[in-house]
Parts: C-alpha cells; sequence; structure tokens
C-alpha cells in the first residue's frame, strides 16, 4: 500500500472520531444551553403567577399556546418542593408526543393547596439534534472529498522528485562511468534523500574503483611471476646437456604453471562477470563466432573420431563479443573433453537457442553440481573446473537461460536467449 | 635486427634476452620510462617489446610518444592486464600486436619475427631450412622445389618449428600456438604427436631432410644451419 493511502487511511478515520464525538459534545453543551433557558423562562413565569396570586388571592386565567400550556390541580397533600424535570408528554395544540419542560411547584390560594405545573415544549433541542447531524456529515463528506482531490491533485505532484530519484537509481550501474548525480529539489526530506544516495553512490563508486584497482594490480603481481618461470622452463629446455628425468620435470612444471595460469585467468574473469564489468551492448555474430570456434577445434573433434552435427542459423544478439567466444569455447571443450572416441556431437543454434549435446561416457552428471565452480566429475584432473562455471556466470551476465538435461544417454547443454 | 625490450621485472627481462639474443638478434634492454624514452629518442629499433606497467610511467604512454614523433619501430606490447580495454587501446595507437603474459619466449619471437617481416616492404617472405622453403606470404611449402601439400594446422606447426629452428620446443608451448589458451594441455599432447608425425611423412615423401626431431618425447625441434 502506498505511504500516502496509508496515511490517508489514518488520517481520515481519526478525523470522522474527531467529528463524531466533536458533534456529540457540541449536541449536549448546546442542548444544555437550551434547557438552561427554557429553565429561566419558567422561572419567570412561576414569578408572574405568584405575583399574581398575592395581588388577586385567585388563580390566574392563562391562555394555553402551542409552545406553553399551564396546569393546575387541587392537591390534599403538603406541597412537594418545586422541581423541574424533561419528558415527553402530549402536546394538545400540535396533537402530537413531545419532550417537553416541565415546572412544578405548589402553591396556595386561598387555603386550598394547588400543584402548578408549567409545561413548555423543547422541540428546538431535537431540531438541533438533527442540524447536528447533518452538519456533520456534510464535514466528513467534505473533507473525504478535500483529500481525494489533495491526493489526486496535489500530492502526486509532491512526490515527483521522490519517483526521479527512484528511476535514477534503477538505471544506476556501479561500472557505469559517471556516479550517482540526483538534481537538487526544493523539499528538505527528498533533498535530504537525494543528498545522501549522492554520497552513498561515491563512496561506494570509491570502494569499487579500489577493489578494481586491487584485482587488476593483483593480476598484474601475480602473472608476472608466472611470465618468468615460464621463460626460464623454456630457456633450460635449450640446454643440451639435460637428462631425460629432467626433461620429464620441466615439461610437468610447465604444466602445472600453465594450468595455474589459466586457473588465474578464469577466476579473474569470474569476478569481472560478477562485478558486471562487461558491457553487453554489441551485436553479436553467434553462427561466425561459433563456426570459427569449431573451425579451431576441427583436428581435436577429428583425432577423437568424433562425429559432428551441425546445424546453425543466422542468429544476431545483443551480446559481448568476447564473452561470446568464451561461452561458445568453453561449451565446445567440455564436449571435447567428456565424450568418449567415436561418440557423437550436435551443436544447434537457432534464434532463440544454442544447443550443444553429446553422447555420453558415464551417465548423467549432477544437475545440482554442474556449474559450480571446481566441480570434475570423477575426479578427472584435465581442466579447471571453471568452464562451465564461467559459462553460466556470462549467461546470467546476459540474461540468457542456461539448463543442463541428460537424455538418451547425452549431455545437453541449452542455452536460451529469450 | 635490433629489438629494445621494456620490461620492469628484471628476471623476465634478462630471459627475453637470452632467447631472441640467441636467434640471433642485437637486444637491448631497459626497465623503466625513462631509459626506455631515452633509447627511443637516440635509436631506431625493428621492434620495441613493451611493458604496460612501468616505474615512471606507463608502456601506452611510450607508444603514443612514438607514434607522435612518427617513428617507424614496430611495436609490441606484453601486458599481464588482461584487460580487454588495454588491449584496444594498445592497438588503437599503433602497437602491432598484443600479448598477455605469461607467454612462451618461442610466441613472443614468433610474433616479434611476423611484425619484422610486416614492417620490411622489401624483406622476403621466404623462409629456408635445408631443403625446405616457406613461403610465408603465400602459404606455401616445397622441399627441392617440389611442393607439399599441408593442413593450415601443419603448416602454422611447421612455421613456428622453422622460426624457432634450433630450439626445443615444449608440447606445451606448441598446443597453446596451435589451439590457444583455452584447450588443456595434457589432452592434446596425442594430437600433437599425429600432426608432428604427418608433417615429417609428407615432408620425407616430398624428398624434404627430415629434419624435426623429438626430444626424449617431451618436446620437438626443427635442426637446420
Amino acid at each position: 500500500m502506498k505511504l500516502l493511502s496509508k496515511y490517508n487511511r489514518i488520517n481520515i478515520g481519526i478525523t470522522i472520531i474527531v467529528f463524531l464525538l466533536g458533534s456529540v459534545c457540541f449536541y449536549f453543551v448546546l442542548r444544555y444551553i437550551l434547557v438552561n433557558q427554557l429553565d429561566e423562562t419558567l422561572q419567570s413565569e412561576r414569578q408572574e403567577i405568584l405575583q399574581y396570586v398575592k395581588a388577586h388571592q385567585q388563580l390566574p386565567d392563562i391562555e394555553n399556546t402551542r409552545e406553553q400550556w399551564i396546569s393546575f390541580e387541587q392537591s390534599e397533600v403538603q406541597p412537594a418542593k418545586a422541581f423541574m424535570q424533561s419528558h415527553y408528554a402530549f402536546n394538545q395544540h400540535k396533537h402530537e408526543e413531545e419532550e417537553v419542560r416541565q415546572y412544578i411547584f405548589s402553591l396556595q390560594v386561598a387555603g386550598n393547596n394547588y400543584t402548578v405545573t408549567v409545561n413548555k415544549s423543547q422541540e428546538e433541542t431535537e431540531d438541533l439534534l438533527q442540524i447536528i447531524i447533518l452538519v456533520t456529515i456534510a464535514m466528513i463528506a467534505l473533507i473525504l472529498l478535500a483529500n481525494f482531490i489533495i491526493n489526486r491533485k496535489v500530492l502526486g505532484r509532491l512526490w515527483n522528485p521522490f519517483y526521479t530519484t527512484i528511476a535514477h537509481i534503477k538505471d544506476y550501474h556501479l561500472s557505469g562511468k559517471p556516479s550517482l548525480t540526483l538534481d537538487k529539489v526544493s523539499t528538505d526530506e527528498f533533498l535530504l534523500l537525494n543528498e545522501s544516495l549522492n554520497e552513498m553512490a561515491l563512496r561506494i563508486n570509491k570502494d569499487y574503483d579500489s577493489l578494481k584497482r586491487f584485482t587488476e594490480n593483483a593480476a598484474h603481481e601475480m602473472q608476472t611471476p608466472l611470465a618468468v618461470i615460464r621463460s626460464k622452463i623454456e630457456l633450460m629446455l635449450q640446454t643440451s646437456e639435460l637428462k631425460q628425468i629432467q626433461m620429464q620435470h620441466l615439461q610437468e612444471i610447465e604444466d602445472a604453471t600453465s594450468k595455474l595460469a589459466k586457473l588465474h585467468q578464469s577466476l579473474l574473469m569470474l569476478t569481472k562477470l560478477e562485478n558486471n564489468q562487461f558491457i553487453l551492448n554489441e551485436q553479436v555474430d553467434l553462427k561466425k563466432i561459433i563456426e570459427e570456434k569449431i573451425a579451431e577445434k576441427q583436428d581435436l573433434f577429428e583425432a577423437k573420431k568424433l562425429k559432428l552435427t551441425i546445424t546453425l542459423e543466422e542468429t544476431k544478439v545483443s551480446f559481448h563479443q568476447h564473452l561470446a567466444e568464451i561461452m561458445a569455447s568453453n561449451l565446445l571443450n567440455n564436449a571435447l573433453r567428456y565424450t568418449a572416441a567415436e561418440g557423437s556431437v550436435t551443436i544447434t543454434l537457432t534464434d532463440s537457442h544454442f544447443i550443444i549435446c553429446n553422447t555420453a561416457a558415464n551417465g548423467s552428471l549432477d544437475t545440482g553440481k554442474v556449474f559450480q565452480r571446481f566441480y570434475k566429475p570423477g575426479n578427472k584432473q584435465e581442466g579447471t573446473g571453471l568452464g562451465l562455471a564461467i559459462v553460466k556466470e556470462i549467461c546470467l551476465t546476459a540474461g540468457f537461460s542456461i539448463e543442463y538435461v541428460f537424455a538418451n544417454e547425452s549431455h545437453k547443454f541449452i542455452v536460451g536467449f529469450k | 635486427m635490433k629489438i629494445l625490450i621494456v620490461e620492469d621485472e628484471v628476471v623476465l627481462n634478462k630471459s627475453m634476452v637470452a632467447y631472441l639474443g640467441d636467434m640471433g638478434y642485437v637486444c637491448e634492454s631497459v626497465n623503466n620510462y625513462n631509459a626506455a624514452l631515452e633509447k627511443i629518442d637516440h635509436y631506431t629499433y625493428d621492434c620495441i617489446v613493451l611493458d604496460i606497467m612501468l616505474p615512471g610511467g606507463t608502456g601506452l604512454q611510450l607508444l603514443k610518444y612514438l607514434k607522435d614523433d612518427r617513428k617507424t619501430d614496430g611495436v609490441i606490447i606484453i601486458s599481464a592486464k588482461d584487460q580487454l580495454e588495454d588491449k584496444l587501446t594498445g592497438l588503437q595507437l599503433g602497437a602491432d600486436d598484443y600479448l598477455t603474459k605469461p607467454f612462451h619466449l618461442s610466441e613472443l619471437s614468433m610474433r616479434i619475427e611476423a611484425i619484422i617481416r610486416r614492417r620490411n616492404f622489401n624483406g622476403q617472405s621466404v623462409i629456408n631450412a635445408g631443403n625446405i622453403s616457406v613461403d610465408i606470404t603465400a602459404k606455401t611449402v616445397s622441399a627441392n622445389d617440389s611442393p607439399i601439400e599441408l593442413t593450415q594446422k601443419e603448416f602454422q606447426l611447421l612455421l613456428y618449428l622453422l622460426i624457432n629452428k634450433n630450439r626445443i620446443l615444449s608440447k606445451n608451448a606448441i598446443a597453446q600456438y596451435l589451439w590457444g589458451d583455452d584447450m588443456d594441455f595434457a589432452e592434446n599432447y596425442d594430437f600433437i604427436y599425429t600432426h608432428i608425425k604427418n608433417l615429417r611423412r609428407k615432408i620425407v615423401a616430398a624428398g624434404g631432410d627430415d629434419c624435426i626431431r623429438s626430444v626424449y618425447g617431451m618436446g620437438y625441434k626443427l635442426q637446420a644451419q
């Protein structure tokens, strides 16, 4: 739910409660004041009657009206104390039940006890209640309407800088050259947000740069000693007095060095992929690349007497030339390595998929582990165990899908472009 | 043929001087930016082997200086920075080739030879060893003037052996040269043997000298005067 709606929900709820409570209080206060006024009129009525009785020693003859009527009743008992009360009574002038205010007091006229009841209609207070309810409902409706309009027109504009900021952050790439630069806005909160984000991006960029520099330098520092080792091996090979066993040692050292160099390169490649240091905006001709890679390895396929079935369609995807080469090469190497001699390899490229299928030597690979780093089925010593991990990472970077399927005694690697 | 080697790692620098010197090149070597600048200013080389990261500056700066000064020296960049941008920048700035560390010295000599050959317009494109001659431009091989039909890989292999003649090339170096970095080596050694066997058979059949020697089965060399 949007912050705005949440806020509105609370705001409107509380407003309605406050209005209802206010109306109730308002009603009681007004009623109290009106009744008080009625009471005062009743008091003065009593005074008038008392004065009349004092002067004339007889009950006054009083004209009753719609709003006020007085009754006299002779009573035997000693007069009770005067009191006022509100209760429902029948108004003969209006012919209906209504709430009336009564003042009941006793009176002595010529030795007789009379109970006098002065009634006054209290209908005005009921009218008041109705008006108050109407006003309250109207106010609540007005508040809802105002809120709706404000949300529609004003708040959308007020929050605009926030959504602009979000859009900028979404488009932000660490490997992109310029750091995040969010505009200055007039709202303090959004200004604070933008400034904080700018600072954060700057800090992250700095850290990222230093990490990148570190990786680059580490690569440099490690590959130079490897180059030294390799050059020394080559120079040693040229000395004429080497014995066979020494030659063999040298070859093994060289193989290990090559492996180390390759391992190092592969790890570096994985790091770069994870850091999104490649920008994939080239239109890459996959058919051409795959054809080239197959040609490069043609003699290796032939030497293993592998039966190649190649179906390549013209396919261009938004990708990275170098990464495309590595992907194709790694998958082909994989097929080369894990197909038994005289097996068959099927390479298919359509505009949606790149599929390499090869006959399996030893059953299915572990589906869960096949793309893991350093996974080598059957503890084979060849390879770095990083080839498929790199392929997977490349696919992830490019937004391609990659899948391993074992069917009909064949391994199948499927790269989906869409 | 004069070569300048600009590399700050002294041991590697010496190795290159030793290997290339043995091949008949006259090598001068420096290990920092300023010394390299001085050499470049005073002399002309057939090829400059240039490392990118140097004390006092970068190889790319040197390259730019060279090109701004309209020097015609051939340049091969050797770098540990396996950064595509560096490679592209280097080649854009006018480098002739780019080699990533760790490389084989035999591969380096191959590339240097190619650069020098390309730059010498009058230079012959035919290399002879014994009675075998290889025309690099036309990609033809003949023994005593009778042509030998070779596959592309066999031709590459012969050229590699020929340019590094009298040097032992390890199977590892040959595999890397023929199939590139991304292939595993131990697996390819049998294929190398097959290629060498076929190559020798074809040369001998055409009446050429059987000059390719296997050294303890660890490597190969082409023996020639």
